[in-house]
């Protein structure tokens, strides 16, 4: 057999869920005096699979505790049959985890596992990405008048922004807290949960809607601290810039925010 | 081995679990080898430790997914950053696995057994050159460990490394665990295999442990390196001189002073071998 058909064969042997290799492959090859051919191909059969799934355990600690073994095996082993890796890094495995759950499952069990899933891949995401150039209180503190109107800012690179309908948060902190897991149940009303990293330490925040709203002004729809302002005088009228400047000062202070000059 | 090749002493596997540790306590090690796919990242912790463990401590590149013997086209947008991290740490060498680890389609994220053929060599030896031009130096090759053996092989593993480095220039990383390993499960001599490399290639030594199941060893690297390992690592350097030699930790981390124990035993053993043969000479 030339390489590249060897090299196929053996692919394919990994990739199928069996771990019988076919004759032209296992004819190919030979064992030692106490390692038969099938035990040979049969470690890097098992070898195979159990890395991407410990992988995957690894990036989805709070779907894995909720399912247990066996179920969280079945439905990443089924991931990885439609999607196997395609990304040189492991780090990159789980990225289509969560569109996977959308479609794999019924609407009633994917929609808190999918919210869930896209959770546990942002605190990845937020994990390894670029630093940005947050702006800080220091920076802020030498505004002159004459710039704040105008201040526009932008979310760091690591700051993602999650709607979330289920208490997907409660139920991650309960597996980071070694606490009782809740079960999984819909929020009374959504809610805006942020997740970013400062200070190389990933933080989340969830938003009351008023807060949602003022922030999703600023990075999604470009106002400026003025504009911001404005929107905020038809509900806190004469208040409205005190309480810009407090959101301003909190979010630049925990460091999700850069200067969109 | 060749008065170019510098001697680095002894180092440490970089793993995370050891990050703040390493730089509250700087400890007693000469250099650390880290995994280069783990910091082909934009930021965050891991790059963090890099810099500030590459600012205190010579650093090595090994990689595990350059798939040199892999039946796809080497991937461009990789090399790319594996030269962009090179810029970044500058490390004393950058090696990875004489194997493959992707498929036609897909990765398959393992260090996979290549055919020792005569049209392997040809193929793998025009990939080492391409590599090299990339990175501008000698790339560093592994053995890998194996549990397969392709029936049709025209040369040992031993005879391929030798006729590959010298063919493509390139250099070698003798892992001398996986020697043992694989001589294990195949039958071979691993003193025939180690003897048989060119002493002027052998950059590097990596001593690890493995799992033995009896009638096969299993590469795990989550346990201490084993008494025939220590045997066989005393009689590379017997043989080879001084060379930099690696403790590699996967699994089951222990303390960092476990760690630190058997690395000051590799060290103990290679000054003791090393004066031996300098009172030789």
């Amino acid at each position: 057999m030339r390489l590249n058909e060897w090299q196929l064969a053996f692919e394919a042997f990994l990739l199928e869920e069996s771990t019988a290799a076919p004759p032209a492959l296992s004819t190919s090859l030979i064992g030692g005096p106490t390692l038969d051919v099938d035990t040979g191909l049969a470690i890097y059969h098992n070898a195979y699979k159990a890395r991407l799934l410990e992988v995957l355990r690894n990036d989805f600690p709070v779907i894995y505790h909720w399912l247990g073994d066996e179920a969280f095996d079945a439905l990443a082993g089924a991931y990885l049959r439609q999607h196997p890796s395609t990304h040189y890094s492991l780090r990159w495995l789980g990225q289509g985890f969560e569109a996977f759950i959308r479609e794999y499952l019924v609407p009633e069990q994917s929609a808190p596992l999918s919210e869930l899933a896209t959770l546990e891949w942002a605190f990845t995401l937020a994990f390894d990405s670029p630093p940005g150039v947050p702006l800080t209180i220091e920076t802020m503190a030498g505004f002159s008048p004459q710039e704040w109107p105008a201040l526009q800012v932008k979310p760091r690179p690591s700051l993602q922004w999650l709607e979330q309908r289920f208490n997907s948060l409660a139920l991650w902190r309960s597996v980071k807290d070694a606490t009782d897991f809740p079960d999984s149940e819909a929020l009374e009303a959504p809610q805006v949960c942020l997740i970013w990293r400062s200070n190389l330490l990933c933080n989340y925040r969830s938003l009351e809607s008023a807060e949602a709203n003022a922030l999703n002004g600023m990075i999604h729809q470009g106002w400026s601290f003025a504009e911001l302002c404005a929107e905020l005088a038809v509900i806190y009228g004469e208040g409205a810039p005190l309480r810009a400047v407090t959101w301003l000062k909190q979010w630049v202070h925990d460091g999700m925010l850069e200067r969109l000059e | 081995m060749s008065a170019s090749v510098p001697f680095l002493g002894y180092g440490l596997g970089l793993r995370s679990a050891y990050y703040q540790q390493i730089l509250e306590q700087s400890p007693d090690v000469d250099w650390f080898e880290v995994v280069s796919e783990n910091f082909m990242v934009q930021g965050g912790k891991a790059l963090y430790f890099l810099d500030a463990i590459a600012e205190r401590y010579p650093v090595v590149m090994h990689g595990v997914s350059l798939s040199i013997g892999g039946p796809h086209a080497l991937d461009p947008d990789y090399l790319k950053q594996l030269k962009q991290l090179a810029e970044r740490v500058k490390p004393a060498w950058i090696s990875d696995h004489l194997c493959w680890s992707r498929g036609n389609a897909h990765q398959l994220h393992d260090l996979l057994p290549l055919p020792y053929t005569e049209e392997s060599l040809e193929y793998i030896a025009a990939r080492v050159t391409q590599v090299q031009d990339v990175l501008q130096r000698p790339l560093v090759l592994e053995n890998v460990s194996s549990y397969v053996r392709v029936a049709t092989d025209d040369f040992t593993e031993w005879e391929f490394l030798q006729a590959l480095s010298h063919v493509s220039g390139c250099e070698l990383l003798l892992d001398v665990n996986n020697v043992y390993v694989s001589s294990r499960n195949h039958g071979f001599d691993p003193w025939t295999f180690i003897q048989s490399l060119p002493k002027d290639k052998v950059r590097q030594l990596h001593l690890a442990g493995h799992s033995d199941y009896g009638d096969y060893v299993i590469d795990t690297h989550d346990h201490p390196v084993s008494d025939p390992v220590w045997a066989l690592y005393q009689r590379t350097l017997e043989h080879f001189g001084p060379v930099a030699t690696l403790l590699e930790r996967d699994d089951h981390f222990p303390p960092l002073e476990e760690l630190l124990d058997e690395l000051h035993k590799a060290r103990e053993l290679g000054d003791r071998v090393l004066a031996g043969r300098q009172q030789c000479a």
